[in-house]
């Protein structure tokens, strides 16, 4: 599904070495890829931010016992990060993430079922050493 | 061998079914890490276990908390150390399928297929059905009840 990003097309943060450097071109963003590549590091960088930047809401395995369709549908004009989507995220709740007009998603996990994804949605994690820091990007899943 | 389950119910009530694998792992595998944990951590995260409660970290060297293994690598590890427990397989990436499907032992879920493409046997349970696959295709259809 192609749809623009309705909330930031850029995220970019800092954390001591690693710099998390993301460009979305989609409103909805699957994060996949093999084990160990930094989703999941990533997730707690773009967290921190979550206490200075009002704009973005994270939920991860912490919120499992959670009405997660119950959070993000009271949420207008918010980048939703969503780690462990792949135990948090029921059928019904994919559903309406994929219809979601008041929300931007990155979704880390590897089933896209429900949320009508095609490739344009698919992301993986790249890592590039700048100096003495890491920095993590996005490019799209072959 | 390892032995996979599709459906919740098949689960045999003697068996404990894990879905956290992150929060089964810092409570539990964490205490049974011993050197047989070395090669699956390296061969998954591509990270060094410093000690029984660190790593280093691949991308900057530092010393991590075992914490910070992927939840891919703490699933295998799981399976590993408790083979009489049922773990969520479904945030497991290639490259920790591949490990964990070359265990001895162990019990996974998920209602989708996750496989590697490079396979060994495996035994699929299903309703009273069990039988040993040792084929991808195969596999996969009978995750995808095409059989």
């Amino acid at each position: 599904m192609k749809s623009k990003p309705i909330v930031m097309d850029h995220f970019s943060t800092v954390h001591t070495s690693y710099i998390v450097n993301f460009q979305f071109t989609n409103n909805i963003t699957i994060l996949t890829g093999s084990s160990g590549t930094g989703k999941t590091a990533s997730f707690l960088f773009i967290k921190e931010c979550m206490s200075i930047n009002p704009d973005i809401l994270c939920l991860n395995y912490l919120d499992y016992q959670r009405d997660i369709k119950d959070i993000i549908s009271r949420e207008q004009g918010k980048l939703i990060v969503i780690d462990n989507a792949d135990i948090l995220l029921d059928n019904e709740t994919r559903k309406y993430i994929s219809v979601d007009s008041n929300n931007q998603y990155l979704i880390i996990g590897r089933n896209p079922k429900n949320l009508f994804a095609t490739s344009d949605n698919l992301f993986e994690l790249v890592n590039q050493k700048k100096g003495e820091q890491t920095e993590f990007s996005i490019a799209p899943f072959l | 061998m390892i032995t996979i389950y599709k459906d919740k119910k098949d689960i045999p009530q003697s068996k404990e079914y894990v879905e956290l694998n992150d929060v089964f792992f810092n409570k539990n595998t964490v205490l049974e890490l011993d050197n047989q944990a070395k090669d699956i951590i390296e061969r998954i995260d591509a990270t060094e276990l410093d000690g029984k409660f660190k790593i280093k970290s691949k991308f900057s060297g530092v010393t991590l908390d075992v914490d910070c293994l992927s939840t891919g690598c703490k699933t295998a590890l799981n399976v590993f150390y408790f083979p009489e427990k049922v773990f969520c397989l479904k945030e497991c990436g290639d490259n920790a399928l591949e490990v964990l499907y070359a265990f001895k032992h162990g019990s996974v879920y998920s209602d989708y297929a996750l496989m590697p493409f490079d396979m060994t046997e495996v035994q699929v349970c299903s309703g009273t059905e069990k039988k040993m696959i040792n084929d991808y295709e195969e596999l996969k259809e009978w995750w995808s009840d095409e059989e």
